[in-house]
This record gives C-alpha cells, structure tokens and sequence, in this order.
C-alpha cells in the first residue's frame, strides 16, 4: 500500500532523511518511534507530498509521489492525515470541516456531505457539536473530529503525527479509543507516535527512527521483546520509565 | 480674538445658480465619497492579489508583488498624483490621449487620475497586511488543507483567505480610513471634493473658521461612522479562537 525506497531529503547542507526504506502493507499498522528531531514528522510529510524528498521513491498504491506528473491533491485525497495541533479550520463550524474537502474535492453533493459528516461524527461520539466552532471544543474533541474530518474522504491510508502529544493527559484515551477501533476495522495506518500502550495494542510493526534513518523496523513483538539497536533501547526505557 | 462666528453662512448664497454654501459641501462630500469607495475597491481587490503573490510558493510572483510594494509605498504620493495627472496621458495612444484630455470632463478626468492613483497607492499597503494575515495563520492550517486534497487556489480562497482577512480587520479599517483622508489629494489637481470646497467656502465668505469647522464635523462624523461600521463587520464574522492582530 504505502511502499518507501531509499528514500533521502535536505534543508540545504543539513540531512534530514538518510536512505529510509519501509513498507506498509494493506491493513498494517506501523508505529514510527525515535526522538525529538529524529525526522518522523518529515517521513511521515514525505508520504504523501507535503514534504518533497530530494531522491528516493515513495509509492502509495502503485502511485508515484515524488513523480512530477502524478495529480498530488489526488493522491493526497485518499490518505488521510492527523496533526499533532488538530489544525481543525477555526472559522469553519464542525460540519463544515467534515463537509469541505468532500464538496470541494470529490465533488460530493451538499447534502451527501453532510449525512457523512454527521454519521462520522456519530462514530466519534460528537453528534451534539455539529454546529459548533473547534475553538469550542477540547483537544480531544478536535481531534477526534480531525479523525472523522480525515475518514470523511474514504481515505484508503491514515497518517498521525502525534496525534496525542499536544493533548492533557486525561483526554490521550479518547482518541487513542477511536484509534484502536480504526486498526481492528482494517484500516492501513502510519501512526507517528511515543504511546507505546497503543503500539503494544494494536501495531503490526514498529519502526524506531534516529539522525534521520531508519534504525530498527522489527514486528512488535521482537522489537518490545530484543530491540537490536542500543539507542533504540535507550530510547524504550526512557520512555516507558514514566 | 474679536471673531463674528456666523453660522447662518452655510444657508447664505453663493450668487452662483440657485446655490447655497451647504449645496458645496454636499456636492464635495459626494466626490470625496466616491473617490474613496472607488480607490478602495481597487485597493482591496489587487492588494489582496498581490497579498497572496507575496505568499506564494514560487519566487518570481512573490518579488513582482514585493517591487510593486516598495515602488508604490515609498514614492510620495503627491508626486504619484502629478504622475498620473499630467505624464501618464501623455503616454497613451493618440485617440484616448485626446479623449482624456479634450472630451472628459475636466472633473472627470481628474476624478479617474485620482482614483487609479490613490487605489494603487493603497493596494500596496493593503497587499502588506493581506500578507502578514496569511504570514500570522499557523503552518498547520495550509498543511491540512492540502492533505485533504485542496489545490492551491482552493486552499487560499476556502482556508486561508478567509482566517487572515478576519484577523486584519483592523488594520484594514485603518487603511480604509486612510483613503478618505488621503482623497484630499485631488483638491491639487482641481477636483472640487469636500477639502477643496471647504478653501473655495473659506475664499469666497471670508468665513474661514466656519468653513473649516464644518469640513472637521464631516471627516469626523464619517470616521467615526466607518469605523462603526468596520466594528459592527467585524462583530459579525467573528469566530471563537481567531483574534484578530493589533491595529495601528
Ligand atoms: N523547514 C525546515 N528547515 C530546516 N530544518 C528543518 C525544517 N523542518 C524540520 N527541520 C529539521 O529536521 C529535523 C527533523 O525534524 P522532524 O520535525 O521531522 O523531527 P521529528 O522526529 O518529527 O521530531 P519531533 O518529535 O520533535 O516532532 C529536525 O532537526 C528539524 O530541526
Ligand atoms: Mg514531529
């Protein structure tokens, strides 16, 4: 589904991403871990063209990202994506955030739209703010509508970048909840994240990223079991200590 | 100061038509009004445009805006009023250099240098503010809207745009403004807005402090209405959790 390959990008002289190669496959779900800086938002940016990458090649479907040809806003129409700050759009109401990109993009009616839009919200347990404006809402709560915003368009891969790390702790569960229950649906998803409890839940693979490479890509079991990499141990005991 | 106000002035003819002195303010009022709600749609719709050029990915839209601005914002704009008045029609063809100069009315003619004038002028102080609109609106927000598939022109008109115009309502109030006050330009070239009918009150009464007193009352009275008007726009288009940046 989402196919990686020797995969390198620079801000001038400085590497950010040094020969990445990955793969996720249908249904998978990928845990990206490392630390600050390590090049995770950048990787996951490169997926789907909101980073461009200076060599390498990244396929989705068959479709390449990097190739000048390829009709980006399409591509990108069909792999959703979550933001670590939600970026929820301030003067639109919530429906109309679900509502937007499906009227604008796919061409669907105002109407269909919405119906979508609410049944999604429905899901994510927000039918009572329809109407409302994200800075009405918590964190949570506008996460969760940038989860539904995302599933709006029938996207056929999710991508997370920290989709709880600007969240007060009481409110990481909820959408961790909504998460989960996209992963057992099937969901093919890329999730950037340091919960490792949603990692040990439901990820497939874990992928452990420092100085801009790919240091440990290993099944979760082996990777929680024998993390080959020393940094990679580091890493894990620092941030399962707290 | 020995004084005589004398406010029954402005009911006093002027021995020209059946016109009293009011009959000038009004007449100058009009003009001035028309001058600046023209000069300001120009202002508004390519300054926005250029604006946006500033914002722009690519370099050549972003340093044609950025020339345009530094050329209009800092020659004077006295000296870009006598530019279009007296050099720009020269430069024309032949037929719409006559027609200009000879068939227009001469208030007509001044009135369409005024207005190219003062709207360009003001186009590039407006494509600054657009700009740090667009500039103040996190990175995130442009982001997600590509992500979910936006084209660039779908991404400004439908995220962008309408985020940093709330956000700079005042200071476009304050440039608004501006264009009343700036309008008095065409009172050198000839036009008989309210500053030039206020001196030609002034010469022909006598009745200087009146004239002026009473032109002060309507730049007041029309500042203070835009500027409720301005407050009662941005009242309505207010969303929660988008600020609005500081006017000047
Ligand atoms: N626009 C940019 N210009 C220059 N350097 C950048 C830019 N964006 C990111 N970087 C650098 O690239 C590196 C990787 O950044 P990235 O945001 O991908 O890291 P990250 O793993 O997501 O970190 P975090 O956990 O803090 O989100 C960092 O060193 C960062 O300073
Ligand atoms: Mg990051």
């Amino acid at each position: 589904m989402i196919a990686i390959e020797n995969v390198s990008k620079w801000y001038g002289d400085f590497q950010v991403l040094t020969d990445c190669t990955t793969a996720v496959q249908k249904g998978e779900v990928v845990v990206v871990c490392g630390p600050s800086g390590s090049g995770k938002s950048t990787l996951i940016k490169c997926v789907n063209g909101l980073e461009p990458f200076q060599s390498g090649k990244i396929l989705i479907d068959g479709t390449s990202v990097g190739d000048a040809k390829t009709d980006l806003p399409k591509l990108r129409s069909r792999v959703g994506m979550v933001f670590q700050h939600f970026e929820l759009f301030p003067h639109l109401s919530i429906i109309n955030n679900l509502t937007l990109a499906q009227v604008q993009v796919l061409g669907r009616s105002v109407e269909g739209a919405r119906q979508k839009g609410l049944a999604l919200l429905e899901r994510v347990g927000l039918s009572a703010h329809a109407t409302k404006f994200p800075g009405q809402l918590s964190g949570g709560q506008q996460q969760r509508v940038a989860i539904a915003r995302a599933l709006a368009m029938d996207p056929i891969a999710m991508l997370f970048d920290e989709p709880t790390s600007a969240l007060d702790p009481e409110m990481i569960n909820e959408v961790l909840d909504v998460m989960v229950e996209l992963a057992h649906e099937g969901m093919t998803m890329m999730v950037v994240t340091h919960e490792m409890g949603f990692a040990r839940k439901v990820a497939d693979r874990v992928i452990f990223m420092d100085r801009g490479a790919i240091v440990e890509d290993a099944k979760k079991d082996d990777f929680f079991g024998s993390p080959r990499s020393e940094r990679a141990q580091a890493f894990l005991s620092k941030i399962l200590s707290h | 100061m020995n004084y005589n106000w004398d406010w029954r002035v402005f009911f006093k003819p002027t021995g020209i038509g059946n016109e009293i002195y009011l009959d000038w303010f009004v007449t100058g009022l009009g003009w001035t009004i028309a001058l600046a709600l023209s000069a300001w749609v120009i202002a508004l719709l390519l300054g926005s445009l250029l604006g946006v050029m500033r914002t722009l990915p690519g370099r050549y839209a972003a340093r044609i805006a950025g020339a345009y601005v530094e050329l209009f914002r800092n020659v004077p704009l006295l000296v870009q009023l006598f530019v279009w008045y007296f050099i720009v029609p020269d430069w024309l063809p032949e037929p719409l250099e006559d027609w200009f100069k000879q068939d227009l009315h001469p208030a007509i003619s001044a009135f369409i240098s005024v207005t190219i004038c003062l709207g360009l002028f003001t186009a590039a102080r407006v494509c600054e503010q657009v700009r740090t609109g667009i500039q103040a609106l996190p990175r995130g927000q442009a982001m997600a809207a590509y992500a979910l598939g936006l084209s660039l022109p779908q991404v400004y008109r439908q995220v962008l745009l309408p985020q940093a115009f709330r956000i700079i309502i005042p200071p476009l109030t304050s440039e608004f403004l501006n264009v009343f006050k700036n309008s008095s330009v065409a009172s050198l070239i000839g036009l008989m807005e309210l500053l030039a009918q206020t001196k030609q009150t002034a010469e022909f009464t006598a009745n200087l402090f009146e004239a002026f007193t009473l032109a002060t009352l309507i730049y007041f009275t029309l500042n203070m209405g835009l500027m409720l008007f301005m407050r009662w726009v941005e009242k309505r288009v207010r969303v929660p959790g988008l600020i609005a940046l500081g006017g000047k």
